[in-house]
């Protein structure tokens, strides 16, 4: 019965080489042809000159780079402790019976991942705005006047200014995806747990933690490498500046590629982002397993 | 086992996010894509309304140039000239007026028009011109004349434009972003010569401080600094959170008052001057010490040319620095919004500063020009036609058009333009812009990008005071002599 509805082998290969072809276009050939391209002066224009591993002995020593991967591995680390711890409190107040219309909460904390990166970064710069913007007229308002400034011009506050709309963004994006985590867990885990006079920090860290382990990992995972390649809320909001002191990877990379026209460069950037954000990522996969070993599961 | 595939999954999902995250030098093979579809948006018949009257005696001062093209067929034109612009810019109405009347006078050429706004414009033309795709007739920005030149890009123009019909009539001046060392020219300048740097100041504002016209020296605005922050306004309010601004709109007139037109001459000639030199490194000192002064409103960093004009039309601030392009948006609205306060709008340059060389100074020129792709060589035909619509889009036609329409001045010099029909404050900045003051060049119509967006980031750190001036001049000196 079973084997008169299946397909044949070479249907499922048919379907299946239509995305594979596409994934392989629009993922394989422009990464290995960024290689390729990495190993020449390219100003654009089809005259190349080869020149071997200049672009990379470049990018070793490019202060901006390095500078722009630190933003990055900021985002991340704000974006790990923002997006998804938060998220777990949440998740876990949202799961307490002590709280009312679940599905609203749902919702609305899904909500502001929906609204594209353009619009948010254009609420929050009216935010920050120094003459016209809430945060100022707030402290204005409740008489700190002292405080107000304007804001992502400073290049010592600007990375964290710029964290907040994002970690404000996927809060919910993270929110979704641990609920359907602890929804599988069997509901009497928790009622024995409570039984056995388990408060709720330990049920917490002993019980919802381990269960979810395997979740968490992926949401560390999408949230590093989400991070690794910020660019469009930063871009609406300060085009990496003042000076380069909001500047990421991925956003280096564009005005390198086509702000100042060095294809060649540029695209020894973005190989070189690859690479780093593979160790990132591998090494966070690393951290985190170590870390859960000594919650007693696996 | 579980655990392993979970790994291997979320491993190849992230690593297929990253990709695409960071494709961004490899982006030129979709390039072409984008050509094809984008013409969608904008392949328009001729524009209603603007080409009534113009388009009937144009026909015929066409008619002889137009009787000889033998091509029938597409004719790809690239440029940024949209409709939306083109409400209130004087340079962008013109320059479709042309277009429909070329259309009109060749039937047989269907010129498909790729229209995209001027910063999307930049970024399209730039990925084109990487995937060696240009189009057929585009606008050639000057700072990419030498490198795209050299790449065999563009065509060389300078046998076409001296066979010109109207090449008695062009403005030489306006050439030199176009040109390369050994005399080359690559693209007739289009559009209008507008100013980058014009002080757009209220009139009543500075009349209630006690200057009867906008302050001769630095010195004074200082002073009138006092009484503006007393009133709790701005004095001149400025827009640099695109980084761009400080340089065309300030820096290149302020580096020519402290270098003198020679120092900037010598850097497109690679003749010996260098970023570092002492003049320019006062010139930034001098820009350094304008921003710390509390003269500009304190946000001038976090907000844009469009935002700052804004605090001068709500008149939170007593003067605005901009280019020609704010200045059309600030009297458009005006002019609808508060008549009172558009005729009280005077025009001046940049106060004299202590120890500079020059004043009265403005940049002035045409920062782009039409050009053609070197690859219709080719096909004589079409090449006879691409020139016949840069001709017409550059000639007297068009400066006829935006002189009478708007007091602009175009690449041909058009005698004796009638200012009477316009009103006391269009007058005032078509006498400001083309005959009371001294101009100068444009900096990032020259050199290279590259080294414009060095110099342009450091600027940027150098108005927060988080660098100094010979910081700055440093990275551009090493970004200069790395890249031109």
């Amino acid at each position: 019965m079973l084997r008169s509805i299946k397909p044949k082998g070479w249907k499922i290969a048919l379907y299946l080489c239509i995305p594979v072809i596409w994934y392989v276009f629009s993922v394989f050939v422009p990464l290995i042809t960024a290689v390729f391209y990495s190993f020449f002066e390219w100003k654009g224009g089809p005259k190349k000159t080869f020149i071997g591993l200049d672009n990379y002995v470049s990018l070793i020593k490019d202060g901006t780079f390095w500078q722009s991967f630190g933003h990055n591995i900021y985002l991340v680390v704000a974006c790990i402790i923002g997006q998804v711890g938060i998220a777990f409190v949440f998740v876990l107040i949202v799961n307490s019976r002590l709280v009312k219309l679940k599905g609203i909460h749902r919702t609305f904390g899904f909500f502001p991942s929906t609204i594209s990166a353009v619009c948010i970064g254009f609420i929050w710069t009216m935010i920050y705005d120094y003459k016209r913007g809430i945060l100022n007229w707030f402290l204005t308002a409740t008489g700190h006047e002292d405080s107000v400034q304007v804001w992502l011009n400073n290049p010592k506050l600007v990375m964290f200014l710029v964290a907040i709309p994002l970690v404000w963004q996927f809060i919910g994006y993270y929110m979704v995806i641990l609920l359907s985590a602890i929804s599988s867990v069997d509901a009497e885990i928790f009622e024995v747990a409570e039984l056995d006079g388990a408060n709720a920090f330990q049920r917490a860290i002993y019980i919802v933690l381990p269960l979810i382990k395997n979740t968490l990992l992926v949401c560390i995972t999408l949230c590093v490498a989400g991070n690794m390649k910020a660019f469009d809320h930063i871009f609406t909001m300060t085009e990496g500046g003042p000076g380069t002191s909001s500047m990421v990877m991925a956003m280096y990379g564009y005005k390198i590629s086509f702000a100042q026209m060095n294809m060649g460069y540029g695209s020894a950037i973005s190989v070189g982002i690859f690479i780093v954000s593979l160790i990132v990522i591998g090494g966070s996969q690393k951290l985190v397993n170590l870390i859960m070993q000594g919650k007693g599961v696996d | 086992m579980k655990k392993k595939l979970v790994s291997i999954l979320v491993c190849s999902t992230m690593v297929a996010s990253m990709l695409t995250g960071c494709g961004g030098g490899a982006e030129e093979a979709p390039a072409p894509a984008a050509t094809e579809e984008a013409p969608a948006v904008e392949e328009e018949a001729p524009a209603p309304a603007e080409e009534e009257a113009p388009a009937a005696d144009a026909a015929e001062g066409e008619a002889p140039a137009a009787e000889g093209l033998a091509y029938t067929g597409d004719l790809n034109l690239m440029h940024y000239s949209t409709s939306e612009e083109s409400e209130g810019n004087g340079g962008s109405d013109g320059f479709r007026t042309m277009i429909a009347e070329w259309k009109a006078a060749n039937p047989n050429i269907n010129l498909v028009e790729n229209v995209l706004a001027n910063d999307e414009y930049k970024t399209q033309i730039a990925t084109l011109a990487a995937a060696d795709d240009l189009p057929d007739v585009f606008l050639l920005q000057g700072m990419n004349t030498k490198a795209w030149a050299e790449q065999g890009l563009v065509m060389d123009l300078t046998d076409i434009i001296a066979q010109s019909p109207y090449a008695a009539d062009y403005q030489e001046a306006y050439y030199t972003p176009f040109k390369t060392a050994d005399g080359k020219v690559y693209a007739l300048p289009a559009l209008t010569g507008g100013t980058c740097t014009v002080v757009v100041y209220d009139k009543q504002m500075w009349k209630d401080a006690g200057f009867d016209s906008f302050p001769a020296t630095w010195d004074e605005v200082l002073t009138a600094k006092d009484y503006f922050s007393g009133e709790g306004i701005d004095t001149i309010a400025f827009g640099n959170s695109g980084k761009w601004q400080a340089n065309s709109c300030f820096m290149s007139t302020i580096g020519t008052m402290f270098t003198g037109k020679d120092w900037f001459q010598s850097i497109i000639d690679k003749g010996g001057a260098a970023f570092t030199d002492d003049e320019q490194v006062a010139a930034l000192k001098f820009a350094q010490d304008a921003f710390a002064s509390g003269v500009f409103n304190a946000d001038f960093n976090a907000v844009s040319n469009e935002d700052a004009r804004e605090y001068y039309i709500a008149g939170d601030a007593a003067a605005f620095i901009g280019g020609n392009w704010d200045v059309s948006y600030i009297m458009a609205t005006l002019l609808e919004a508060d008549e009172e306060k558009y005729n009280n709008i005077g025009f001046a340059t940049f106060p004299s500063i202590e120890g500079a060389k020059m004043s009265n100074v403005q940049n002035i020129g045409m920062g782009y020009g039409m050009a053609i792709n070197a690859k219709l060589a080719d096909d004589p035909d079409k090449l006879a036609a691409a020139v016949d619509l840069i001709y017409k889009l550059t000639g007297p036609d068009f400066s006829n058009f935006v002189a009478t329409n708007y007091a602009l001045g175009g690449l041909t010099a058009v005698d004796n333009v009638d200012l009477s029909a316009f009103d006391q404050i269009t007058q005032d900045f078509y006498n400001w812009s083309y005959v009371d003051t001294e101009p100068c060049e444009i900096y990032d119509s020259y050199v290279s990008s590259a080294v414009w967006d060095v110099y342009n980031t450091e600027l940027q750190n150098l108005l927060n005071g988080d660098t100094d001036a010979e910081s700055v001049a440093a990275a551009a000196q090493a970004s200069y002599e790395a890249n031109y």
